[in-house]
């Protein structure tokens, strides 16, 4: 008995450290890079569209646990994720002409580094966009974009809502790395 | 009269129901998600000298009560032998969300001992078709007698994770009801060998001395299976600590502690260090294990407490070859070896070819070759079909 009432004194004790300690922490990552980061831990990354954003605003929390992810990069990720599911042409009109003018938001809006590096930034769960027009034509890069999983079922790459205007802007970014 | 009106009110209510369920079906998306996985396996074993099909259903429901509660409940459905439906609750849960880096869980839980347990063992996210020997066979059958058999128990648990410069480190701490004897102690059986008294406490099939037979019977074997009551009033507790370089490392380890007797006096303890390596073209998983078991022994004509050591590992490689050669797709290729030592020593090696159809659907082959030191080796030959939704 006095060795049971011990431990759990000793788990009480730890617990309310554990919850009383100040955590330094870093600037957040992006949603991209969170997925890129943590979900093939364990296993492949599912494709976002796979399920709704009610049912992934259900499913994250249980991810939070499994994956050992803080409560703001849950967060981070529904909101990436939320970018990847809006069609670009429910936003602003003026924004979407904007950001096609600089494949460099194109690569931001839709998270592109947070898997791919270009000019050595980015994640590594995809390959590295600075050669993949150079090296595997740009018919293929368009239609990767678009149709993702076309020469790799398991690809986990999102099918972004990206315009064609955007597409080709980065396309031609690509070209000339 | 009275019937007629029962009626109309059971119309009226129906009716009003029916026109309520769209909008609670609307409202209740939000907080409610049924996914999970499930497997078929044709699987030929040599020892057993069996050779079908089996199939396995793993539902999951998700349920958020709001952002600070959240619910998940795991059942496996199979078949038995006997063509009877058999249903297993994995884990039954709630998390609560104490603040932005800790949760505290209750409940039946998957046990964050090592990493196969907590996050490995669906059979979709696990590469190999069997599971590694150090931890069972997962309601399956093996030739490998495992380390810790333990996927989950009931009790609480406490996780935190920092942010440490560019790394993480994760922190979990549990307290279950714990491991138990499955036939109770009688002093009176107290075995007088070493050996003996191991291989009975490892295993109750082990071959083992046949004078020692009159004793045998009396000495406990260590139960795992989670269940709504402890035999004794001590609770098993332990923990992992791990660190992650993301998205590229994750080394961990755990200690777990239980007493397994009615009084308890008899401790199972144990370590655990894990690994997870993952880049671009290839995973390595790996875990080691170590057991140190109590048992009462009899030393010259006394009854003392003796520990029985026992340790094991894995280590397992995924190499996504499609990665290399454009016309192999989404072909990976793993290869896996465990050991177990001490009591029931077994070698094994696993080879197996996965094809994934997208990244929650795969087709596994595999070959697996189970040398046992005191026992009939086995060799295994599987094709498995596992799927995520």
């Amino acid at each position: 008995m006095m060795k049971n009432q011990l431990t759990v004194t000793i788990f009480v004790l730890f617990s309310t450290l554990l919850t009383s300690l100040q955590v330094s922490s870093t600037e957040l990552l992006s949603g991209a890079e969170l997925i890129n980061n943590n979900c093939a831990r364990c296993h492949n990354s599912r494709p976002i569209q796979e399920f709704s954003k009610s049912e992934w605003k259900v499913i994250m929390p249980h991810m939070r646990e499994k994956a050992h992810l803080k409560g703001a990069e849950v967060q981070a990720i529904l909101e990436f994720m939320e970018i990847a599911t809006t069609p670009a042409q429910a936003m602003n009109v003026k924004e979407v002409v904007n950001i096609a003018a600089d494949p460099k938001e194109v690569l931001t809006r839709y998270g592109c580094q947070g898997c791919h590096q270009v000019q050595g930034a980015g994640g590594t769960l995809g390959p590295s966009l600075d050669n993949v027009i150079s090296e595997k034509g740009r018919a293929f890069f368009l239609r990767k974009v678009k149709e993702p999983q076309f020469n790799n079922a398991s690809s986990a790459m999102p099918q972004m809502p990206i315009t064609d205007e955007e597409l080709e802007a980065l396309a031609e970014f690509l070209s000339s790395k | 009269m009275r019937m007629k009106k029962t009626l109309q009110l059971a119309t009226i209510l129906s009716a009003g129901l029916m026109m309520q369920q769209p909008l609670y079906a609307a409202e209740s998306s939000e907080r409610f998600v049924f996914v999970g996985y499930g497997d078929v396996k044709y699987e030929s074993a040599d020892v057993a000298g069996t050779d079908a099909f089996s199939a396995r259903f793993v539902p999951i429901f998700l349920f958020s009560l709001n952002d600070k509660m959240h619910v998940e409940a795991e059942l496996e459905v199979g078949l038995n032998a006997d063509g009877e439906t058999v249903t297993e609750l994995e884990y039954a849960d709630i998390h609560y969300f104490l603040n932005d880096n800790t949760t505290i869980t209750a409940g039946k839980f998957l046990l964050p001992f090592g990493q196969f347990s907590a996050n490995w063992h669906p059979s979709w996210i696990n590469r190999s078709i069997w599971t590694p020997g150090i931890y069972g066979a997962h309601g399956s059958s093996q030739a490998m007698d495992p380390i810790l058999p333990i996927l989950s128990d009931v009790g609480v648990a406490a996780q935190q994770v920092y942010q440490v410069g560019s790394a993480k480190v994760f922190l979990d701490v549990f307290m279950t009801n714990g491991p138990r004897s499955e036939a109770e102690y009688d002093e009176e059986g107290v075995v007088d060998d070493h050996d003996i008294a191991l291989a009975r406490l490892i295993s109750p099939t082990a071959s083992i001395d046949p004078d020692a037979d009159e004793h045998g019977e009396a000495f406990p074997e260590v139960e795992f299976e989670a269940t709504n009551s402890d035999n004794n009033s001590n609770k098993a507790f332990g923990g992992r600590i791990a660190v992650a370089l993301l998205p590229s490392i994750e080394i961990g380890t755990s200690y777990y502690q239980g007493a397994y007797d009615e009084n308890g006096q008899l401790d199972i303890k144990a370590n655990g260090v894990d690994i997870n390596l993952i880049s671009t073209h290839a995973i390595l998983r790996g875990e080691y294990i170590r057991t140190e078991t109590d048992a009462f022994v009899e030393k010259d004509y006394e009854d003392v407490i003796d520990s029985f050591s026992r340790n094991g590992w894995f280590l397992q490689g995924t190499f996504f070859i499609g990665h290399l050669f454009d016309g192999l797709g989404s072909t990976e290729i793993v290869i896996e070896h465990a050991q177990t030592k001490k009591v029931e020593e077994a070698e094994r090696w696993m080879v197996g070819v996965n094809y994934w159809l997208d990244p929650r659907s795969v087709i596994k082959v595999g070959y697996e070759d189970t040398d046992v030191v005191d026992g009939p080796d086995d060799k295994r030959f599987a094709v498995q079909f596992s799927y995520g939704f």
